[in-house]
């Protein structure tokens, strides 16, 4: 009797562990899932290399139009809606942030559309490409386009024309190209600064520093204790250090990617400390007596040896440092600012990938969709490096364990 | 005959912490000789071949008194060279450690601390240490694999090449063959013999054949102490004191 109460007792037990543990990979699924089946639908080439904000172009079509009656060429479908007069094509897409638009689809390359004279700088001249959007169109006939009317009734519209008072075009924007120069900026600029003084700072802990002071072990727990501080509070002290330091001595005037690279390197400095000074303590003593035997100076065993059997640890160090870095927001926010930016300057605010997505979600139509096609683009950054980082790290254990 | 010495170690005390680890200990250490130091597991041995090169000060807590002369200078002045020390008196572990590089970079690696950087000068200082080593017929043609590849006998022998190629004086060994198999220590006690008409050797042993086999001098430890010193086959043959006798009788240790 006793004894089978037991055995359900511990079947019960099974029972709850095991679905314990379904719950947080079930969890971790469904966050995946969700991120993709929002995102994928936006991830495009377009994406990544467009700016956010669009440039828009106003032009105006004057002079007497020949009769030349272009071919639709035969690579189009239908849903391309073809205007012969003119020989431009339109169709519907959908932008950067998922919203649809009129697409000028195709443009021949003899249209008269193809260059067109600036309305807002004059003498200049605008060239009509592929890819832009197409806004409004008054003609001379005093029939407009807008937007919202669809391709098929704008083809009809063009071919009716013979003049165009007032067309107006964009580029599609909403791309985040600007947002991943910044974090691939950030990424080098915080491990230029943090990586020679973390290492640095290793090699003092683990090989010069006296072997069993006190003071050295209590200042490798703070280190590590370190790595566990939110990094909001970071993002405090760049606000309150790092940007008026760089605000004096460079041209910046208020958050900086120089200030963000410094508050970033303060981050991941413990990470560094910490993952450095695991290499080093598993490096067998044979290597350093080995070397101080054959009449080396403490430094070139340290360089020479040491850390060339730790490069492996170093390396994994850098990986959770840049892992560190592009999911980093709230510091950023602070250190850097909010604002999205096309042209990345060292000096001026601008946003990485992760405070990019803080951004589009903060204002009063978060865009999940986009925020998600961003989360992507940051989760197969970090598996890629995940990767090199492991086939590197073999790769040099391979060379020196084995033949 | 009359025999240089190349150590001389007068009244050497040596304590770790607390704990004294030597006892007056006087001896000298001819030149172009075999010298064995033997003795029961914990007796000082090591840790007298390792105040030779200084190697104890890489121990905290280490403290040496006494005097230790390499060719008359007191290497525990304060104003010693402790570099230039380990470059004239090379060692060999216990354990065969070679560095995580290559063959040729292993033995390289020395002279090259030392600021060697021409790579006509280091293919010879290598292929020199290798052939007065005994191996370089087995690794000319492998010189760029890693040192970790060879066997653990052949490993032994390139730190001994590693050690050769800076040109010592004098070769500490700390049991070289005592994590080896019985051919690559006959291959290792056979280079030995080599060597010494070259190279002053200290080899500590716990193999009491082996210093009979190699040795020209033997010394006896016992806890810390230095119980007898003498020519090898006194030694093993009519030893004067008691302990030792029974030492190498096998009546312990």
């Amino acid at each position: 009797m006793k004894h089978s109460k037991r055995r359900r007792l511990d079947f019960l037990f099974q029972g709850v562990i095991t679905i314990t543990s379904m719950i947080g990979l079930f969890l971790l699924i469904a966050i995946f899932a969700y991120v993709f089946k929002q995102g994928s639908g936006l991830l495009s080439w377009d994406l990544l290399t467009s700016d956010y904000y669009a440039t828009t172009y106003d032009t105006y079509y004057s002079d007497q139009l020949g009769d030349e009656v272009f071919e639709k060429p035969s690579h189009l479908d239908e849903s391309v809606y073809f205007s012969s007069k003119w020989g431009i094509g339109f169709s519907t897409a959908l932008d950067n942030e998922g919203k649809s638009y009129m697409l000028i689809a195709y443009i021949d390359s003899n249209s008269p559309l193809r260059i067109l004279p600036d309305k807002n700088n004059e003498g200049e001249v605008v060239e009509i490409t592929e890819n832009q959007a197409l806004l409004k169109v008054i003609f001379t006939n005093y029939t407009i386009i807008m937007s919202s009317e669809g391709p098929e009734n704008a083809a009809n519209l063009f071919d009716a024309a013979d003049g165009i008072i007032d067309m107006i075009t964009t580029t599609s924007g909403k791309g985040i190209r600007g947002s991943i120069i910044t974090t691939l900026y950030l990424i080098i600029l915080t491990l230029i600064i943090a990586l020679p003084i973390g290492v640095l700072s290793a090699i003092y802990l683990r090989e010069f520093a006296p072997k069993k002071s006190k003071i050295v072990e209590i200042l490798r727990r703070l280190i590590e204790m370190l790595t566990g501080v939110p990094s909001i509070i970071f993002g405090l002290l760049g606000a309150a250090v790092f940007i008026p330091f760089t605000s004096t001595f460079t041209a910046a005037d208020g958050g900086n990617l120089i200030s963000g690279a410094l508050t970033l390197a303060v981050i991941v400095l413990p990470v560094i400390i910490t993952s450095t000074d695991e290499a080093l303590k598993v490096i067998p003593d044979d290597f350093r007596q080995a070397s101080l035997a054959l009449g080396a100076t403490k430094t070139q065993t340290t360089f020479k040896v040491v850390l060339k059997s730790a490069i492996p640890g170093i390396l994994s160090a850098v990986l959770l440092s840049v892992g560190r870095i592009i999911g980093e927001s709230a510091a950023l926010i602070y250190a850097i600012g909010t604002a999205i930016k096309d042209q990345i300057i060292l000096t001026e605010r601008s946003t990485s990938l992760a405070v990019h997505i803080w951004s589009i979600m903060a204002g009063e139509t978060p865009n999940f969709e986009l925020a998600s096609a961003i989360s992507i683009i940051i989760l197969a950054v970090v598996l890629v490096l995940n990767l090199i980082v492991k086939f590197i790290a073999n790769k040099l254990s391979y060379e020196s364990r084995t033949s | 005959m009359k025999t240089e010495n190349v150590f001389q170690i007068t009244n050497l005390n040596l304590h770790y912490g607390t704990k004294q680890a030597l006892f007056d200990i006087a001896m000298e250490i001819p030149k172009n000789q075999v010298t064995a130091l033997i003795g029961p597991s914990g007796c000082g041995k090591s840790t007298l071949l390792r105040s030779l090169n200084r190697m104890n000060d890489l121990i905290d807590n280490c403290h040496v008194d006494g005097l230790v002369q390499y060719e008359n200078d007191d290497i525990y002045d304060k104003n010693y060279d402790v570099i230039n020390l380990r470059t004239r008196v090379g060692m060999v572990f216990q354990k065969p450690n070679p560095f995580p590089m290559s063959i040729f970079d292993n033995i390289a690696y020395g002279p090259r601390c030392q600021g060697v950087k021409d790579k006509k000068t280091l293919n010879e200082i290598v292929k020199n240490a290798l052939v007065n080593s005994a191996l370089y017929d087995e690794v000319k043609d492998r010189l760029k694999e890693a040192a970790t590849s060879l066997s653990g006998g052949q490993q032994q022998r390139l730190c001994i090449a590693r050690a050769i190629a800076m040109s010592p004086e004098v070769i500490l060994m700390d049991e070289p063959t005592s994590a080896l198999d019985p051919i690559a220590t006959a291959k290792i006690e056979e280079l030995i013999q080599e060597l010494k008409k070259d190279y002053t050797i200290v080899i500590v042993t716990h193999n009491m054949q082996q210093a009979a086999r190699i040795s020209d001098n033997t010394a006896f430890f016992l806890m810390g102490e230095l119980i007898e010193y003498d020519k090898t086959d006194l030694i093993f043959s009519q030893p004067s004191k008691k302990q030792t006798e029974d030492y190498i009788t096998g009546r312990f240790g």
